[in-house]
């Protein structure tokens, strides 16, 4: 691994993906890209009281997903980079702690998710884990909560106006081992149609 | 296509791109729903009048009864589906300001009653008071100094 330039990492042995995961609200389950998601909820509190606890359970359902799919145990997971856009990142440490995975808390808005993969590919070439967990989550909700208006405000948006993702997106990062999506039996469900 | 190459270039294009807001059409929904809410306050005053109030006793019922009226709308989630069909129309009114305290206590009702609904309630509308009464004081001081 060696610094090259004034912004760029050379990897020694680049990490694989070894396999994603995602979990989105009811918003994004109606958009094109709906059949790739693993699941789109139909309750944006998803049995919740809070919008962070369901925010938080998103990202524990998504974590737990990508690594069923992966067939790897949590075990041998050595690290974990997660954020999310809440205070203190509550909803990925406390989605995250009955993993008992070590935590890295990240925070960098709508680039968490890239600094994730960054971050964990460096370890990884650094021979300091075999397998890093990386993900992310937000929920339009609670974002709104956080850092504009309650959401019973009669305010107007205009036509342009950002619209944050309810949802949670995860992948394994591994040094050793390849894709696992040629020999998974998993296939993409098409949630669109409600199956 | 040209390379955009300043910010004002690429600042016109996004103008250029994205979708202006209706603005005859919003302009139009808040004249008739917010003279629709005068409407009803006045008719809530005309009332009061009638059934033997003063003048300052009518208009303290009509603060209070659209307040309520406002406050249960947001309650049951009808007000901000109002006030985007409105605007302005819905805001400028005492309704908004109703709406705007009730809004933040629902909220924040998950992070507790003393901290959440009580510390929260006026983050949207505290610079409101804070300035409008900041505003009155300086006011009545220059009242104060100069009318007499």
């Amino acid at each position: 691994m060696k610094h090259i330039g004034k912004q760029t990492i050379q990897l020694d042995t680049p990490p694989t993906i070894l396999q994603t995961a995602s979990i989105v609200g009811p918003k994004e389950g109606q958009g094109p890209l709906a059949k790739y998601f693993d699941q789109c909820l139909e309750d944006e509190f998803w049995g919740e009281k809070t919008w962070e606890k369901a925010e938080s359970k998103i990202i524990k359902e998504t974590v737990n997903t990508v690594i069923s799919k992966s067939g790897i145990a949590s075990s041998d997971i050595d690290y974990c980079f997660a954020g999310d856009l809440l205070n203190q990142c509550i909803s990925s440490s406390f989605g995250l702690r009955e993993l008992n995975i070590p935590f890295f808390g990240i925070f960098g808005a709508c680039s968490t998710f890239v600094e994730s993969l960054c971050l964990g590919s460096i370890f990884l070439d650094g021979k300091a884990a075999k397998n890093v967990l990386c993900a992310t989550s937000s929920h339009f909700c609670s974002a709104e909560k956080q850092f504009r208006f309650p959401l019973e405000l009669g305010n107007q948006r205009p036509p342009t106006s950002q619209w944050t993702v309810t949802g949670s997106g995860a992948a394994i990062l591994s040094a050793t081992r390849k894709w696992s999506i040629y020999n998974s039996s998993y296939s993409w469900k098409d949630c669109r149609y409600g199956n | 296509m040209k390379p955009i190459e300043t910010k004002q270039e690429y600042s016109d294009y996004v103008d250029k791109k994205s979708p202006n807001s209706p603005i005859l059409k919003n302009c139009f929904n808040a004249f008739w729903v917010g003279g629709l809410i005068c409407t009803i306050g006045q008719l809530i005053m005309d009332f009061c009048k009638y059934k033997g109030m003063d003048e300052t006793g009518a208009s303290t019922v009509v603060s209070i009864t659209l307040i309520a009226i406002s406050a249960i709308l947001t309650g049951l989630n009808i007000f901000n589906k109002i006030g985007k069909f409105a605007g302005a129309g819905s805001l400028i009114p005492i309704t908004g300001f109703a709406n705007s305290i009730v809004s933040p206590a629902i909220e924040y009702k998950s992070e507790g009653y003393v901290m959440g609904v009580g510390g929260k309630m006026f983050t949207v509308a505290g610079p409101v008071l804070v300035f409008g009464i900041s505003a009155s004081v300086i006011i009545g001081i220059i009242a104060v100094l100069f009318a007499h």
